[in-house]
């Protein structure tokens, strides 16, 4: 009996990486999609990503004179550690499986910070100007995104006094005036903000290929075929894995499958496709309607989302 | 002294209006348009309002009523109404030059609510007696000083006469915030008094920023550092 509940909690352990790994391409072309709607245009098909992983795939892979192993390694590690996180989180389940007690919400945002750091690195590595460029503003954004993130961890233990994301779940589910508490609803709002900062829909963040006005984007200028694919998959895994944490933990956190059963599990897919779509829609609605900013108005954000999370923590305490 | 002792809901609800007016403060703390401080100020005393109202009603205060009409009438319609007055008249849509960029100011502002918080939980030790402190004193005293201290800052780091008059204004919400929820049994004669008061305030400073137009060309504050004789 016991050996098959395991074998159980591993397949859906399984299913939870899995649904990240192949749904998040899927929720790239989404937003793609939706961004060209919104502007009156027509837009690629919403499947365009899977295509574009597929061609990359087949490609040469060029290196730069210029790189050294980290080039190499960068785009691998980036990857994997974005593949281990949906371990820690609620993706498809409600309830903790075999591996998510390896790391809390902290040991899921450093797994992250890493993957950030070496693709930043890379960027640093074959010397190329833009490359550069696109490293050091993507470290100024994290290095003010950072403090937000940190009181925000602070102010969901004190909600439950735990930093394990399922319980947070839990207690959301069971108990509404907590879900309602200013304190709650300020640390949604300070995690909105960052994950417009981590998923670049800041009204700063262009969508125009222009290096001057690349951010993240100029760290990958010198990757061509199967390792800039990799590296494109696991920004698009990372935008999938921030939005289910809002999702699931902060702001919606029902409709997660219970006893794990395979239909189960499908249902708690579609669900999880659902609330990623609404998210995508609102995160859109702000980056099309907002006008663009200059680069150096990113503090105020920032500051806003460090303000809110102070608050949050200071609301929870009165 | 009478005192508000809420309870579950009611003390939810206090907490989520004390939150509302905090983040209106800091609205009008980081924005760049003179117009949105203004508006801001409105939003906030529609919001005091709105608590006056509550604590009128769930610790029956038939006079906190009346103050709650009043405080609509005034500072969230007459008040602003005459601030945007000022406004227009004199050409002004936003702070050019402030002392320090928004996104500074508004870590200041979130710095003071930490100092806020600290000091309530000394003061409502001090002043009750008891340790751990009452759950109305730490909500009343900490937005009280919050408000206050932001009012102070905006005060400091604004340039234009317009802004020093709103840090005014948002100081005087502050205390009518504190003293709704630490003592509703004011007694309502000096509400009266206070209003007329901030009207006085605000036909002054009116008269003030028309002169400061009139002779020096600008509304800058930082204008009259020197002694003219």
């Amino acid at each position: 009996m016991r050996g098959i509940m395991t074998g159980d909690a591993v397949f859906q352990q399984v299913c939870q990486v899995l649904a990240v790994l192949c749904l998040a391409p899927l929720l790239h072309g989404f937003i793609v999609t939706c961004r060209e709607k919104i502007a009156r245009g027509k837009g690629p098909p919403i499947l365009q990503p899977y295509r574009d992983l597929y061609k990359l795939f087949h490609k040469e892979q060029l290196v730069p004179e210029t790189a050294s192993f980290i080039f190499w390694i960068a785009p691998i590690v980036a990857f994997t550690a974005v593949l281990t996180v949906p371990l820690l989180i609620p993706v498809l389940t409600n309830y903790p499986l075999p591996f998510s007690d390896m790391g809390d919400i902290l040991g899921g945002g450093l797994i992250l910070a890493l993957a950030g750091f070496f693709i930043g690195l890379a960027g640093l590595d074959s010397s190329h100007p833009y490359g550069g460029l696109g490293s050091s503003r993507e470290a100024m954004l994290g290095i003010l995104a950072e403090p937000t993130l940190i009181v925000v961890f602070i102010g969901i233990t004190l909600l439950d006094r735990s930093m394990l994301p399922f319980v947070v779940n839990h207690l959301l589910v069971a108990e509404p005036s907590v879900y309602w508490s200013p304190g709650h609803l300020l640390l949604v709002a300070a995690f909105f903000i960052l994950l417009t900062v981590e998923t670049e829909h800041l009204p700063i963040h262009s969508d125009t290929h222009h290096e001057i006005y690349m951010i993240g984007e100029a760290r990958l200028l010198e990757y061509s075929g199967p390792l800039l694919g990799l590296l494109k998959w696991s920004s698009w895994m990372k935008r999938a894995i921030l939005y289910t944490i809002f999702v699931n933990v902060l702001t919606l956190p029902w409709g997660l499958s219970v006893r794990g059963s395979v239909p189960g599990l499908l249902e708690a897919t579609g669900i999880l496709l659902s609330k990623w779509a609404l998210v995508a829609l609102l995160l859109v609605m702000i980056d099309s309607l907002q006008s663009r900013l200059r680069f150096y108005r990113y503090q105020e954000p920032l500051a806003l989302s460090f303000l809110l999370a102070i608050l949050a923590v200071i609301a929870h305490q009165l | 002294m009478p005192t508000l002792s809420p309870t579950g809901l009611n003390q939810a609800i206090l907490d989520l209006i004390a939150m509302c007016v905090l983040l209106l403060t800091f609205v009008m703390l980081g924005s760049h348009w003179i117009r949105n401080h203004i508006l801001a100020f409105a939003a906030q005393s529609w919001v005091l309002a709105l608590l006056s109202a509550f604590i009128g009603f769930s610790g029956h205060y038939p006079a906190l009523l009346v103050i709650a009409g009043l405080t609509l009438l005034f500072r969230g319609l007459i008040l602003p109404h005459l601030l945007v007055r000022i406004l227009d008249r004199a050409h002004l849509n936003r702070e050019f030059a402030p002392v320090v960029q928004s996104a500074m100011s508004v870590v200041m502002g979130a710095l003071c609510v930490l100092l806020a918080y600290g000091a309530a939980l000394r003061l409502g030790q001090a002043v009750t007696g008891q340790s751990p402190v009452t759950p109305v004193m730490r909500i009343g005293l900490t937005s009280l000083l919050a408000v206050v201290l932001i009012g102070f800052l905006m005060l400091v780091l604004r340039r234009e006469a317009v802004s020093h008059l709103l840090g005014l204004l948002v100081i005087e919400n502050g205390i009518f915030l504190g003293s709704l929820i630490l003592m509703p049994g004011l007694p309502l004669l000096l509400e009266f008094v206070v209003l007329f008061d901030l009207l006085l305030i605000v036909v002054a400073l009116g008269m003030f920023v028309r002169y400061l137009r009139a002779e020096i060309g600008s509304t800058d504050s930082r204008a009259l550092d020197r002694l003219v004789g």
